[in-house]
């Protein structure tokens, strides 16, 4: 006993005989199949109506065309072969290398503020005898020897007069010398 | 349509067997031949999936790309339509528009298209609003039904060789085939415009009976 009815077996037949290459002794024998199922005759006109409002919606998309020229697969193409290739690539890894290295260094040097050695860890060098000896003798070259003095000033050397000097009686502790212009040619 | 700034080469009576083994022996223009010849189509397939007219053009370019670099081991029967498309369709795949993102539909390129109808005005905006009534059932379909009523009545392709380009047998394509059919079917019932009846229940209107059917509509009407 059948509690469901099947239906056709080829009641699919009809919504795909329009997407196939049918001969038409195939269409012949849908039609005429058609004619006696009243399932596969109602499919067959359900899909008439789609499949023309599908026709008809598509239409204006299959009127779009691209606009592309077949230099540009041979672009891409040569593109990609240059950029595979490691001959190509491995000199621009080094500049590039060089230069994130010059950016990492003058960052660093901004962050750290000077190229002087830091103090706190100067080396600390032990005195020497025979240095301190040698600095104090004279240098015999005349250069060396005013840069010596200079650099080696006694405490006599550094006595200075004052550098104040105060009016005595009205008068200068020294005698201004006048400025003597020439006599001109002047009629006055 | 020809474009000024692309001149395209006279349609070449060859093959594609004859034109992939030209091009395998460097002869530039048997490629040219072959881009030219499946360029729109992969074109509007890829327009199709991603929507977007860009990733359309970087489709059809990466497909040749790689057709060039299999010539080698190329080896069509008689069309490598199926095998470019194959090669089209996942890369159109791959570049499918995520979910926050929003680009122009079907619609909008069939709107484009309109734009340079002629026709009243009103017979133009009627003919579009079908049009997009039908293209937005369409993109609500599950991406495997989609895409074969997108090869089959946007780039023309039959059964065998949609079963080519999605790797199945063409049983399925059949049963993927019906089914978006009918659901378009049971979508587009809904617009009394556009003059598809309701589908009813056999059972209920007595079709189920043996009752011989006057005129069934014939296969061949256009």
């Amino acid at each position: 006993m059948k509690l469901f009815a099947r239906g056709c077996g080829l009641s699919q037949l009809p919504y795909t005989a329009r997407a196939e290459d049918l001969s038409i002794r195939d269409r012949f024998e849908i039609e005429a199949h058609a004619a006696t199922c009243p399932e596969c005759a109602a499919a067959l006109r359900e899909v008439h109506s789609v499949d023309a409002a599908l026709r008809s919606a598509f239409a204006p998309l299959r009127e779009r065309r691209a606009t592309l020229a077949p230099g540009r697969v041979r672009l891409a193409l040569n593109s990609r072969r240059v950029e595979r290739s490691t001959l190509f690539r491995l000199p621009r890894v080094f500049g590039r290398l060089a230069e994130v290295s010059v950016m990492v260094g003058v960052t660093l040097f901004v962050i750290g503020g000077s190229v002087e050695y830091p103090q706190s860890v100067a080396p600390q060098q032990p005195r020497s005898i025979i240095q301190d000896y040698f600095r104090k003798q004279p240098p015999t070259d005349e250069i060396d020897y005013f840069r010596w003095l200079r650099l080696n000033r006694t405490e006599s050397a550094m006595v200075v007069s004052d550098p104040v000097r105060f009016p005595d009686g009205g008068r200068y502790d020294f005698d201004l010398v006048e400025p003597v212009r020439a006599p001109t040619a002047s009629p006055r | 349509m020809k474009l000024a700034g692309h001149p395209q080469p006279a349609g070449d009576a060859r093959t594609d067997r004859d034109l992939v083994y030209a091009a395998r022996d460097g002869v530039t223009e048997a490629f040219d031949a072959l881009f030219y010849r499946y360029r729109d189509g992969i074109f509007r397939l890829g327009l199709a999936i991603t929507k977007d007219p860009s990733a359309a053009d970087e489709i059809v370019i990466d497909t040749f790309a790689r057709a060039h670099r299999a010539l080698a081991r190329l080896e069509p029967d008689d069309s490598l339509r199926p095998w470019l498309y194959r090669v089209a369709v996942n890369l159109s795949y791959n570049r499918r528009p995520r979910k926050n993102v929003v680009l122009s539909s079907l619609d909008d390129a069939a709107d484009e298209a309109l734009a340079n109808e002629e026709g009243s005005p009103p017979n133009v905006a009627e003919q579009a609003e079908l049009r997009r009534l039908v293209l937005g059932a369409v993109d609500e379909l599950g991406p495997k039904h989609r895409l074969v009523v997108v090869l089959h009545y946007l780039n023309g392709l039959n059964l065998t060789e949609i079963a080519q380009v999605v790797d199945c047998p063409i049983g399925t394509v059949k049963s993927r085939l019906h089914y978006a059919l009918r659901r378009l079917r049971t979508h587009l019932a809904a617009h009394p415009e556009l003059g598809i009846e309701p589908s009813r229940p056999l059972l209920a209107t007595g079709l189920r009976g043996r009752r011989p059917i006057t005129a069934p509509v014939p296969l061949e009407d256009e």
